[in-house]
């Protein structure tokens, strides 16, 4: 393993601590994209980013300033053209989704060094990650967990049965946008480490993951996390060992956790359909 | 005013890149109106996605791009026509997973090489002033394809959108006429891939459909409104990236530019559209033969 050798280094260590941490949130969060049926519009979201980082980065202001000030952008823009009637929400957020992402890679054309940072910010740069994008990481960590924890209750209500949640008094537009705020941010926050494209990759599937697992929402949430962290350490090891693109090494790890559950799943399904075959047919011959 | 139209196509590499991007926005306008009649903005933007891994392999191997695109887009609209049927995952986290999946894999592939960002580049956001005839005839072999296949199957089609059950029930199959539509948006992203890039080719296939749904809820009034919003917008997109590139010095990539005039044209048309309903609140009943 070459990432053993490899932990004098500040730059890897910063790299798998920020790996532990953005995967430990983007799972977390991943169980309410997954309640919510939000996966298209977290695509959508992570690519609306985009122009507000090339943006930021032009004027020299902090991308995760832009990127939040975009995300903020697309939110309303969604919300607009839904609101005709006319479309309906998937419509709207494809539309919001490619004029946004254009609107970056115009801005990015237009500046004289055009090539330079897009693939940086399109698919993430895990070893360049400083001390303060660290602190940073772990502030909106923070922030939305603690979020997700004061609210959990509401939350999970108004994510099952929205109706309910209206009539027992809940302000469900309210919890909406809560779960969007969060959403963005972290898509925000995962920006250094797997870059606008991939972050998707990480929000839906450790929570997908630890969906197969168990039912209840609060240890859902915790496995989802743990599955999270496990891919941003396995993804850095692999792209230490392999000398591959650090972000994408992340989200096929994750992909890797989810193929084994699935497997495993399976094979306990036809495990425990055996043996209750095999349990009738031993109380037939008792009997 | 006609000189700003036209001087632009003086040159041979401006007339095919014009010629590649009407033939794309004819057969985009088209499927664009199913897309939209399917709801399947998000496949589309899957397979944007994870037609890449297609292409990066074919790139390191040193294969055509297209053949390593036509084969992971026919892959993939068959993986994900099958991953949202599972009925045990969410047809959007199905896809989310995929689209996370095969992306990285390309990125994964493409880091690989030493030239890596500026591949990455080309690979995502296309060079259409770099389209040669051999590609330009390839793109219309696609479309000449796509659309006497819709032909056949649109009557089916039509009817599996607006009542799956029923289409069920008359015997049809749902599942292959799923796995056909899902084929046909790939083929699209296979052809849009060197003008627009796998990243802009989803506004081909999303933003002329919502542009004709505004002006109509008829589906043959939409077919045209749709193409012939994207084939001005192709247009339009090119001559004012070429205009802002050589005579005021701001470089505008054609293929964003182009987008950039699609969604311009879609708000435009909102806002028309919002003031005629207001006009005529009063007197037209509300009704969407749309779902």
């Amino acid at each position: 393993m070459r990432i053993l050798e490899q932990l004098g280094s500040p730059l890897i260590r910063r790299a798998l601590l920020e790996a532990v941490l953005v995967g430990a949130l983007c799972g977390a969060v991943g169980v309410h994209v997954l309640l919510r049926r939000l996966p298209f519009f977290t695509l959508a979201l992570s690519h609306a980013t985009f122009p507000g980082v090339v943006l930021a980065s032009i004027l020299g202001v902090s991308v995760y300033l832009g990127g939040a000030a975009a995300a903020l952008g697309l939110v309303l823009a969604v919300a607009a053209i839904g609101s005709t009637r006319r479309l309906e929400a998937s419509t709207a957020t494809g539309v919001a989704l490619a004029g946004a992402f254009a609107l970056g890679v115009l801005l990015q054309s237009a500046q004289s060094s055009a090539t330079r940072n897009l693939a940086g910010f399109l698919v993430g740069d895990i070893l360049t990650v400083s001390t303060e994008d660290l602190a940073m990481t772990a502030l909106f960590g923070l922030v939305v967990t603690a979020a997700l924890i004061v609210f959990h209750k509401e939350l999970v209500l108004s994510a099952f049965d929205p109706i309910g949640a209206r009539a027992a008094g809940y302000a469900t537009t309210r919890l909406e946008v809560l779960v969007l705020a969060c959403v963005a941010l972290t898509v925000v926050t995962s920006l250094r480490a797997v870059g606008t494209i991939l972050s998707v990759a990480l929000l839906v599937t450790p929570a997908l993951a630890a969906r197969q697992w168990t039912t209840d929402i609060g240890p859902v949430m915790a496995l989802a996390a743990a599955f999270g962290a496990l891919a941003g350490v396995g993804g850095i090891a692999a792209s230490a060992q392999w000398n591959v693109a650090g972000g994408s090494a992340i989200a096929l790890a994750a992909t890797a956790l989810l193929a084994v559950t699935v497997a495993v799943q399976q094979a306990r399904t036809l495990v425990g359909r055996q043996a209750s075959r095999h349990g009738s047919k031993s109380r037939e011959l008792a009997s | 005013m006609v000189r700003l139209l036209l001087d632009p196509f003086g040159d041979a590499y401006m007339r095919r890149a014009l010629v590649e991007i009407l033939v794309l926005s004819g057969l985009a306008g088209v499927v664009s109106v199913y897309v939209l009649l399917r709801r399947l903005a998000f496949v589309g933007d899957a397979l944007t996605h994870t037609i890449f891994p297609g292409i990066a392999i074919a790139f390191v191997v040193g294969q055509s791009l297209f053949v390593g695109a036509l084969l992971a887009g026919l892959a993939s609209a068959v993986l994900l026509t099958v991953a949202t049927r599972i009925r045990r995952i969410d047809h959007d986290a199905a896809l989310g997973v995929l689209v996370g999946a095969f992306f990285s894999l390309g990125v994964v592939v493409v880091s690989t090489q030493s030239s890596y960002t500026s591949d990455l580049t080309a690979l995502l956001f296309g060079r259409i002033l770099t389209v040669d005839t051999a590609e330009i005839i390839e793109t219309t072999a696609i479309a000449v394809a796509v659309l006497i296949v819709l032909t056949l199957v649109h009557k089916e089609v039509v009817l599996r959108s607006f009542d799956p059950i029923a289409a069920e029930a008359m015997g049809y199959r749902v599942f292959l006429l799923d796995l056909l539509v899902n084929a046909v948006v790939a083929l699209v992203v296979v052809a849009g891939v060197r003008a627009v890039g796998t990243v802009l080719v989803i506004a081909l296939l999303v933003v002329p459909g919502a542009i004709a749904r505004l002006v109509s809820e008829r589906i043959g009034p939409m077919l045209v409104a749709s193409v012939a919003a994207a084939g001005l917008c192709g247009y339009l997109g090119l001559v004012a990236s070429y205009e802002a590139s050589l005579n005021h010095g701001v470089r505008l990539g054609s293929g964003s530019t182009v987008v950039v005039a699609l969604t311009i044209a879609f708000i435009l048309t909102g806002g028309a559209a919002a003031l005629l309903r207001r006009r005529g609140a009063g007197t037209a009943a509300p009704g969407s033969a749309v779902p």
